[in-house]
């Protein structure tokens, strides 16, 4: 019997040593980005003295890791939609940069529909890598996976949005999109691909809590590369047999993952990621010439006319009185999100407009934050807690000093606090206390931004929200386009009128 | 949405952003004065990263 066991071992053993594949370890490497946002050039990130970031100094690093082993380049979406640089040419210089890197895949990230389904569908289209969404129905050219050979190794690289997308853009953008859930996507992909691929992995844009949950959930993960929560993971997280990556923000860290495959299962993996500074003489010409290219062309864009004021623009006395370009600005909000009044901070408004030709620039600097519009329903009386708020520090020149169109009121600043403003008139009838109205304001004032509470008492209350044929339905919030700055639906608005003549209406009354 | 800001529960608009969290905790300030921003796992993320229902976030 001894000896029997003996010969099965040997004949075992002499099977496998004809099996080179299996008989040999496999070295890939994976090297990844995620939220790029367009941050093609290096920045003081908000709060830092110190510049980081810079594609040409990425792309430079990133070649003399990708020359040391066989390498697959991936991005976890929401590349082309954020900075100037890539908003200008609406993430066609996003792409250009891409295919120079030669990436190999990305997957579509929210932010990839703020442009609407037609600018993605060309940017797809130019795209020479494929563009991922297996969890995304009715946008055909989304590929759901795509397999790489890598040194022997098949890898199998499945592409995962967020749900939430809907939320987060304009309803039009998704319009007859269906954006299925994570985790099933997930189960039937890898259930299909695992007999055919070595390697699995997720390519996600849902965020690292989500990724977590998912490697919880489904069975058969190896790697998620995650994107979506801006997440700085600097050493590879391990949840059950799935490694989990995400290389931070705005091209300032390379994610590096290596590892070590052998008989189709990974059995040593390090990863790390390499932060990004500009440094001189360290850049990679090639895409250094494109990121020159594209910032020439938003200086060209900036200097754009989008149309003629026939009047002076009032943006410095936006902090303690009715101006003209702050009744522009609201009323812009107000029509854009279809709400009954719109209210603003002053603060929002940065500088004035001189009569005349009006450039995209001059809008720029009028609102120079990334604020968006966002439209919530409030009643009567919290419509009078923000006003009186914001009439209540104007002697310091707060920035909350409101902006308003679709009503009017008066108030007296000696009065006593809560008891300043009176006579609110919403198209031109007194404001019912009871009633609710829809409120168009910007993201900052809608978080609680400059001491408005009344914003989020109504968020708070809002409940649960759903998402109903790909709009978001809170009981309290109707509208919230985070994909377009208020600054571009202005100088939209501006191009569509061609003239402007806005005026000091009376909309706000001092009284003595 | 809620989250919590160095565990006081904050309410927010799906789809708003970690910078919203902290404009309506009061401590986007704190960032300007070098302060940064981590999950629940001591991961450093951005002003920009999305959150997610239930999400603690630490500003230190």
């Amino acid at each position: 019997m001894k000896n029997l066991n003996s010969v099965i071992c040997f004949i075992f053993l002499f099977i496998l040593s004809l099996s080179p594949v299996h008989a040999e370890q496999c070295e890939i490497r994976i090297l990844h980005i995620n939220d790029f946002h367009g941050f093609a050039e290096p920045y003081n990130p908000f709060g830092s003295d110190e510049m980081l970031g810079g594609i040409a100094y990425l792309t430079a690093r990133m070649n003399a890791l990708l020359n040391e082993k066989p390498s697959l380049l991936l991005s976890a979406g929401d590349m082309i939609q954020g900075n100037n640089w890539a908003n200008l040419s609406q993430g066609e210089s996003v792409i250009e940069l891409m295919n120079t890197m030669k990436f190999d895949a990305m997957v579509v990230g929210n932010h990839e529909f703020d442009f609407g389904q037609d600018v993605l569908k060309k940017r797809i289209s130019e795209a020479k890598f494929p563009v991922l969404g297996a969890n995304v129905e009715g946008l055909d050219m989304l590929e759901p996976f795509m397999i790489k050979d890598i040194n022997g190794i098949k890898v199998a690289v499945i592409g995962i949005v967020t749900e939430d997308t809907p939320v987060s853009t304009h309803p039009r953008n998704v319009s007859g999109l269906k954006f299925f859930s994570s985790e099933s996507t997930a189960k039937k992909y890898v259930t299909e691909l695992k007999n055919k691929a070595d390697i699995i992995i997720i390519l996600s844009h849902i965020g690292h809590h989500a990724d977590r949950i998912l490697a919880e959930r489904v069975r058969g993960i190896d790697v998620i590369v995650g994107g979506h929560s801006h997440t700085k993971v600097e050493k590879p997280v391990r949840v059950g047999n799935t490694i989990i990556v995400q290389a931070w923000e705005h091209a300032k860290a390379l994610g590096v993952l290596d590892l070590t495959v052998k008989d189709g299962k990974i059995t040593k993996f390090n990863g790390y990621l390499e932060e990004i500074k500009p440094e001189t003489g360290k850049e990679d010409n090639v895409v250094l010439a494109i990121v020159e290219k594209y910032k020439q062309k938003v200086d060209a864009v900036l200097n754009e006319k989008v149309g003629d004021a026939d009047v002076d623009l009032d943006g410095e006395n936006v902090r303690r009185k009715e101006t003209n370009l702050g009744n522009l600005i609201t009323d812009v909000m107000r029509y854009a999100s279809g709400a009954d009044i719109a209210i603003i901070n002053g603060g929002t408004i940065r500088t004035s407009i001189k009569k005349g030709e009006v450039k995209v620039k001059n809008v720029y600097s009028v609102l120079p934050f990334d604020n968006y519009i966002v439209a919530i329903k409030l009643t009567g009386k919290q419509i009078k807690k923000a006003l009186e708020h914001g009439v209540s520090a104007i002697e310091e020149g707060a920035g909350r000093f409101p902006q308003v169109s679709g009503l009017s009121f008066k108030y007296k600043r000696s009065a006593k606090t809560g008891e300043k403003v009176n006579e609110i008139l919403i198209a031109n009838k007194p404001i019912d206390p009871d009633k609710e109205y829809i409120v168009a304001t910007n993201d900052f004032l809608a978080a609680g931004g400059d001491g408005y509470e009344a914003f989020g008492e109504a968020i708070k209350a809002s409940g649960d929200f759903s998402i109903i044929g790909g709009v978001m339905k809170g009981e309290k919030v109707v509208y919230s386009d985070s994909g377009r700055w208020l600054r571009d639906v202005v100088i939209e608005y501006i191009k569509e009128k061609k003239r402007i003549d806005p005026t000091v209406e009376g909309r706000i009354t001092e009284i003595q | 949405m809620k989250v919590y800001v160095n565990d006081t529960p904050v309410n927010i608009l799906p789809g708003m952003t970690v910078k919203h969290a902290l404009i309506h905790a009061g401590l986007l300030k704190d960032i300007e004065s070098s302060k940064k921003v981590y999950d629940e796992w001591g991961n450093e993320i951005g002003l920009d990263g999305a959150l997610s229902e239930g999400l603690k976030i630490y500003v230190k």
